[in-house]
């Protein structure tokens, strides 16, 4: 046996370092035919708003190399729909949940921390500033490190769960902004959301894309991922979730090696429903012959060039 | 629904560039399959190239096996169509809600199936399903448009069941088989004399809206199957939503998933 536990911020222990990115996995109980998703260390929630939304029309979805363009829109249920019908069944489930929510301005942010604030059943919030998909869900604080910060300050305010902010890639630095809301109080780190990109149908002289522009996830993404990761992780104190074109458990491993104390599996999940619970076993049976009897003693364990 | 690796039994050419592939499959799968419903198909070589699985209907099936037909258009489906026999398969269903049973209510005379292009494949799933049981087809319609008389496929298989009742016409885009034009101006001329009808459709959006159009007009009762682009096929990734008409949200309306509350609709509820 592998002693597969992390800490993903303080106090929050997951029995393993797999959990699955918000906007992939559903409300979570969409998995629970393919497997059994108490198993995995959490599951994180569809983006959550105050209101329910109702995200951007035309053609969302298109694959690109190696990934997949999205521009979903953050469409939703709202809050209150996912605390009365969603959240008992994961209960239920006995699943480990993270609840991931976006606003509007930073009183949306706000209010959506004080509403979750001492609900029973939920681990953590994770904060996304970043979503590339509409005007205001995030980006423009997840872009500007005194933005982040006063915004997770105010979060930080109205809540005694544990808050992981949502990091951006479509930044310059993003250490600065990693730096920023670690200071302004947030318990931990997960990166990276989609990249912005574009698809055009040369045909029709077109954008493919609804919105024109979507954020490109999957394995095209992933050497971004891993060079962000490894860049905040030199930089802040606080665990870090990698994310990013994850689809298999050696994908997963080198973002441990890389400093990432947890990784979130997106875009894999479309493809093959069971691929988390597969990764939790690749994972392990990797560490067996490795014979590394704790993940922790794997994490960061990056060696020079 | 299931998740299997299935072997090629067999893979053959129905045109130029359209393909019916047999797949073997458990009992389990062939009992839960129905018309309308549909699988995810991906490669099971690891290279995740192309990324996501492809939407393919069911067209039909039995006690272990089951069929898509592939029309190529891009990169999944020309890699899916030049598969051998013996090949492995990743399929991931049977998914969506399938047509309603196509039984016809008391007042209803004639049920229509309308097939634009590759929508025969889904359509063609009721006519099997029908067949394969010895059901009798009387006042059953297939009309089916095409591009070209050589995308006319299936045809032979079932024309042979006409002596199950089952009446069909044909229109091409070019004209190269006995009638030109669209499949809906089959439709306008015959609910014109069967005004009491039910209409299946699959096709094209702009077959759809259509055929929506006609059924609003006629006062006829009928079913749209989509084809929304879709990433999981199974309600996680709200990429291949539709707005729908809604009796509860107060705008009206709201989106639908395809993968999993269609792609089979009501045509009245569809917005397009
Ligand atoms: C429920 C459902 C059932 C389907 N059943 C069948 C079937 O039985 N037989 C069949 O041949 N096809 C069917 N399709 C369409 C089929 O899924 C697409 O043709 C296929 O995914 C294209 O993949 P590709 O990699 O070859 O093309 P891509 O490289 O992805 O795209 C090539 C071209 O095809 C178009 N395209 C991509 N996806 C779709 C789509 N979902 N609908 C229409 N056009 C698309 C793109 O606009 C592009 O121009 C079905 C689709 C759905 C949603
Ligand atoms: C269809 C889709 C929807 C997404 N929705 C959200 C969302 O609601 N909130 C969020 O924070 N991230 C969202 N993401 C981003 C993912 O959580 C993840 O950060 C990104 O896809 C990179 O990981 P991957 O390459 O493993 O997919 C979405 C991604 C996809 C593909
Ligand atoms: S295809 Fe993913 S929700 Fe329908």
């Amino acid at each position: 046996m592998v002693d597969l536990k992390v800490e993903i911020a303080p106090g929050v222990i997951l029995k393993n370092p797999v959990l699955t990115a918000s906007g992939t996995f559903g409300y979570g109980r969409e998995y629970a035919p393919y497997f059994d998703i108490a198993k995995l260390g959490a599951i994180v929630t569809k983006g959550l708003s105050l209101q329910p939304k109702t995200g951007n029309p035309g053609v969302r979805i298109t694959e690109t190399a190696c990934g997949m363009l999205n521009s979903i829109g953050l469409e939703n249920i709202g809050v209150e729909k996912f605390l009365a019908d969603e959240l008992p069944i994961l209960r239920k489930l006995d699943a480990t949940v993270i609840v991931n929510i976006f606003g509007n301005n930073q009183s949306d942010y706000a209010a959506l921390a004080a509403k979750l604030d001492g609900v029973t059943g939920i681990a953590a919030l994770e904060i996304n500033i970043s979503c590339p998909n509409v005007k205001a869900g995030g980006i423009q604080f997840g872009t500007d490190p005194q933005a982040a910060a006063k915004l997770i300050a105010a979060v930080r305010k109205k809540t005694s769960l544990p808050l992981i902010t949502k990091l951006s890639p479509n930044v310059s630095d993003i250490v600065a902004i990693a730096k920023a809301v670690e200071e302004a109080g947030s318990d931990s780190l997960s990166l990276i959301n989609t990249l912005l990109g574009m698809a055009i149908d040369l045909d029709r002289k077109r954008p493919i894309l609804g919105n024109v522009t979507g954020g490109l996830s999957g394995p095209a993404i992933k050497p971004v991922a891993l060079r962000m990761v490894y860049q905040v992780a030199q930089a802040v104190s606080i665990p870090i979730i990698g994310i990013g074109g994850i689809t298999s458990a050696r994908d997963a491993l080198e973002f441990l090696l890389a400093g990432a104390s947890a990784i979130e599996i997106g875009t894999a999940n479309f493809i093959n429903p069971q691929t988390a619970i597969e990764i939790v076993e690749g994972i392990e049976n990797y560490l067996k012959g490795q014979k590394c009897a704790k993940i922790t003693d794997f994490i960061g364990k990056l060696e020079k060039v | 629904m299931y998740l299997f690796n299935s072997e090629v039994v067999s893979n053959q050419k129905l045109s130029q560039n359209i393909y019916r592939l047999r797949l073997k499959a458990a009992k389990d799968f062939c009992r839960a399959a129905a018309p309308g419903k549909f699988v995810m198909l991906g490669t099971v070589d690891g290279l995740l190239d192309p990324l996501l699985r492809r939407p393919f209907g069911i067209c039909r099936w039995g006690s272990d096996w089951f069929e898509v037909v592939i029309k190529v258009v891009g990169k999944g489906s020309c890699q899916l169509s030049n598969l051998a026999k013996g090949v492995l398969v990743a399929v991931h269903g049977p998914l969506g809600n399938g047509y309603p049973n196509a039984e016809l209510e008391s007042e209803q005379k004639s049920l229509f199936l309308v097939a634009g292009g590759m929508g025969i494949a889904s359509i063609a799933s009721q006519l099997f399903f029908a067949l394969d049981r010895k059901q009798s087809l009387v006042g059953t319609f297939l009309l089916y448009g095409a591009a070209n008389i050589s995308e006319l496929i299936l045809l032979d298989e079932l024309t042979a069941a006409s002596s199950s009742g089952l009446q069909i016409q044909t229109i091409t885009d070019d004209g190269s088989s006995s009638r030109q034009g669209f499949v809906t101006q089959l439709l306008i001329h015959e609910l014109q004399t069967r005004p009491q009808s039910r209409v299946f459709a699959c096709g094209p959006e702009p077959m759809l809206k259509s055929v929506q159009k006609i059924l609003q007009e006629t006062g006829c009762d009928g079913y749209l199957s989509l084809e929304n682009r879709m990433a999981c096929g199974f309600g996680v990734c709200l990429g291949c939503v539709q707005t729908v008409l809604s009796e509860t949200s107060e705008t009206g309306m709201e989106t639908a998933k395809v993968c999993t509350r269609g792609p089979v609709f009501p045509a009245q509820q569809v917005v397009f």
